[in-house]
């Protein structure tokens, strides 16, 4: 899936994406789950606490 | 280097602000020691009309060469994050101007920065640089992150 699709699908700019895939920002809670039901994974699967 | 629709939006901004008030206080205050009047009224609106037309046109050519103007939570957390910054900084400035008053009415000095020119070139160069910080920082935050 592109950055674009995952952005549009999430409701949110393709610069987030990118942001949060390089650790540079932390997303919202809702912003997490929309992604984790966007793959269909759990969020542990997706998101790690450092 | 890929910029979002806010990051260009913002260095037009900057841009903007930076040359015509550079401009426009780099020859206020090459006066001020000499020139104690009011600021010229016409030469202000002229400033405040000309930055208008200029944003206008430079947003709008913006806004119509990028189709996704969407502000996200990400947006909104920089943009606050930015404007604690300028506040700080023009709350500091407020605060040195009001001292600067009290000791001029106190002492009977008459400083450059207590005369009507002087004050109002000064309080308008503390506006410019907060929104320069705000800019600025609102741009550091997009690519170093939040």
């Amino acid at each position: 899936m592109s950055q674009q699709t995952l952005a549009e699908k999430v409701g949110v700019t393709r610069q987030t994406i990118i942001a949060i895939e390089k650790d540079k920002y932390s997303p919202s809670l809702e912003v997490a789950f929309k992604i984790s039901d966007v793959f269909q994974e759990p969020l542990e699967n997706i998101f790690k606490y450092k | 280097m890929d910029m979002s629709y806010k990051e260009k939006s913002l260095l037009a901004s900057l841009g903007i602000t930076l040359v015509l008030f550079g401009w426009y206080l780099y020859g206020a205050f090459s006066n001020l020691p000499l020139n104690p009047e009011l600021p010229g009224f016409i030469e202000f609106i002229i400033l405040v009309v000309g930055f208008t037309i200029l944003e206008v046109i430079i947003q709008s050519f913006l806004a119509i060469r990028n189709k996704s103007q969407l502000e996200d939570e990400r947006d909104k957390l920089i943009e606050k994050t930015s404007c604690r910054y300028s506040y700080g900084f023009l709350a500091v400035c407020i605060w040195v101007s009001m001292v600067q008053i009290l000791l001029d009415a106190r002492f009977d000095n008459h400083l450059m920065l207590t005369t009507p020119y002087g004050m109002f070139h000064f309080l308008l160069l503390f506006f410019v640089l907060a929104e320069v910080i705000r800019f600025g920082t609102q741009l550091y935050h997009y690519r170093k992150g939040v």
